[in-house]
């Protein structure tokens, strides 16, 4: 693909958005896809990134990352007409809910990104979004204003810089009657989200990272246990977004 | 000029040299979304075990330098649904099938490799004798001498399809295991597998897979493995299967070149998903280059 646009949105979060040939129509909010870091030879692993957001009639991608390594620091380089080779839509997706259904989506750091293709989603079947998004301070945000033309947002840093002081489940006072969770984050904070509601009629999806070798499901690399351990899952090909239910958190 | 791919590896014939090596593969399902296997000389499936197997925790995979390790586990869901679920469908693929058998006795062994000749399924078995060993405290078979030669030997009275024993790298003179399993009745031999490596996170202060240690592949380790099997060619007159770092056709015919009729891609295709097909369609245009009609011409020039 060709990189079109590459924006700098805080200190080490960057906005790539690349256009050519892509398979822009089988796109499910959730997906990824696996970026290889410059021509493969230092770096055999591809890169695993979410789909941000998905434009099929303007034929263009967004990806949202944040530079924690040396394949990151690579993509956050890229300039304008530059080619990347990359793999996707990869995995299973967010299952999307009943129409006009009443939903809470929760993002934390950079598992917010796959967030927004979902909200988009969500709005076009007339749901009602609330929206919690943590950051660590009021440098690290990102992509609030695009989420509020989808829903109700709150945003919560862990310094209190900016909105709710705390992890994402300070923002939970009020518990509305939503049907639907749907989450991506950290991994304490998706436990922590489980526990909060496990008192609740609500059903959730939670999208999880793992080191991936294939990105494909040909290599078993990175598995995740289901919830009564006795089998796994691989984040990449039946993932990364499950049932809370079905996995092992 | 016409190339003609064809090999043999003792009564195995191949449409061409190129194997997706085992655990980079899957049962093949998933790259056969990408390519047609028939392309493929065979498909080696994952490492099966008698029983199913979670594998190792997570992280599992991590990046190095020109390579990566792995400490998979041997995850599979065991030989009774590897033949139902997967075997099953492989076969209707028409390209020859591979099963990599593992285990922790010889006893496990065996009734894997029973299995899968009773299956019909399969055309040869390859036997992981890096595994750890549970009766010897968990040292792989594959390092010593006597331990090896019994386990081939006792695998191959349940043998039914050709045998090719997988060599482990981390021993001292890998040729003296060569001639133990060709002892034990090898009928080929493919190496290498994994070096064993080790990756520290210097933020967590401690290794980064969560086995701590874990079996190195990929380009980085292509110069050992290539000299491996020249040290193999030289003292074992069995068919021998080269693989280490493979990602081009010119890398393949240096494995050819000390001895290998054949030839296995592992973490390449992670790189590529189109590695094999790239690599068989490499090796026509070298040979076409070269004016090469059958690779035997070439097979071990540079013994
Ligand atoms: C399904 C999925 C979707 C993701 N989506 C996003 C996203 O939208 N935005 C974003 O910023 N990040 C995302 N990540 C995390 C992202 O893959 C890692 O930050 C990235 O791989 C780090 O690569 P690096 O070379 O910069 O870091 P290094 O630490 O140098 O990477 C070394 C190796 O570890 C792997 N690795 C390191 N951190 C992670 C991690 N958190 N998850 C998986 N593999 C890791 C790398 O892929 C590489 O193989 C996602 C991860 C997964 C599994
Ligand atoms: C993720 C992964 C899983 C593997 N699983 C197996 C296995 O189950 N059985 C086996 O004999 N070798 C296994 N191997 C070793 C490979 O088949 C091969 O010997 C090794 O990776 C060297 O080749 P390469 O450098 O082309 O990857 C595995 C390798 C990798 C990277
Ligand atoms: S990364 Fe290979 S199975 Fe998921």
């Amino acid at each position: 693909m060709e990189v079109l646009q590459n924006i700098q949105l805080t200190k080490d979060v960057f906005s790539l958005k690349l256009g050519g040939e892509f398979s822009y129509e089988k796109v499910q909010a959730g997906q990824f896809v696996n970026i290889l870091i410059g021509d493969g030879k230092t770096h055999p692993l591809r890169r695993p990134i979410s789909i941000a957001s998905c434009d099929v009639e303007e034929r263009s991608l967004t990806l949202i990352h944040r530079v924690v390594g040396v394949g990151t620091h690579w993509l956050s380089e890229l300039k304008q007409g530059d080619r990347i080779d990359l793999m996707g839509p990869l995995g299973n997706g967010f299952p999307l809910p009943d129409e006009n259904s009443k939903v809470l989506v929760v993002g934390g750091g950079v598992g917010i990104p796959p967030l927004y293709e979902l909200c988009k989603q969500l709005s076009k079947l007339n749901c009602y979004i609330d929206i919690i998004l943590g950051f660590r301070d009021e440098d690290d945000l990102f992509m609030v204003k695009e989420f509020e033309k989808y829903g109700n947002v709150i945003t919560c840093t862990e310094d209190g810089s900016e909105g709710v002081k705390g992890f994402v489940t300070c923002a939970l006072v009020n518990d509305e009657e939503w049907t639907t969770l749907y989450s991506c984050g950290p991994l304490p904070m998706l436990r922590a989200l489980k526990e909060h509601f496990s008192h609740k009629e609500i059903a959730g999806y939670v999208s999880l990272e793992e080191r991936m070798a294939c990105g494909v499901g040909a290599c078993y690399g990175c598995t995740v246990e289901t919830k009564d351990r006795t089998a796994t899952k691989r984040v990449c090909k039946e993932g990364p977004v499950f049932s809370w239910e079905e996995i092992c958190l | 000029m016409n190339v003609n791919l064809g090999v043999n590896v003792g009564s195995l014939e191949l449409r061409n040299p190129v194997m997706p090596a085992s655990g980079c593969f899957g049962y093949g399902k998933e790259y056969a979304e990408y390519y047609s296997l028939n392309q493929l000389g065979a498909v080696v499936v994952s490492g099966t075990t008698l029983e199913p197997r979670l594998g190792n925790k997570t992280p599992r995979v991590t990046e190095v330098t020109a390579g990566m390790l792995n400490a998979i586990g041997l995850a599979n869901p065991g030989i009774d649904a590897v033949i139902q679920d997967e075997l099953q469908w492989l076969a209707k693929q028409d390209v020859p099938i591979i099963v990599n058998v593992s285990g922790d006795s010889v006893e496990d062994y065996c009734r894997v490799v029973e299995k899968v000749c009773a299956s019909g399924l399969a055309q040869a078995i390859e036997l992981n004798v890096s595994c750890p060993n549970v009766a010897l405290g968990g040292i792989a078979f594959g390092v010593d001498k006597k331990v090896l030669r019994n386990l081939v030997e006792s695998v191959k009275a349940h043998c039914t399809l050709p045998l090719i024993v997988k060599l482990s790298p981390n021993v001292t003179r890998i040729q003296d295991l060569a001639v133990a399993a060709a002892e034990g009745g090898a009928d080929a031999l493919s190496l290498i597998n994994t070096l064993i490596g080790m990756q520290i996170d210097l933020k967590a202060r401690k290794p980064v897979l969560a086995n701590r240690t874990g079996g190195f592949s990929g380009r980085a380790i292509k110069p050992v493995a290539v000299r491996m099997l020249h040290d193999v060619a030289k003292e074992v007159d069995l068919p021998l299967i080269g693989m280490g770092g493979i990602y081009s056709g010119k890398d393949a015919i240096e494995f050819v070149m000390v001895g290998a009729s054949a030839i296995m891609v592992g973490t390449a295709n992670f790189t590529d998903p189109f590695a094999c097909p790239n690599i068989i369609k490499e090796i026509a245009e070298w040979m076409e280059r070269e004016g090469i009609k059958n690779l035997e011409e070439i097979r071990g020039c540079a013994l």
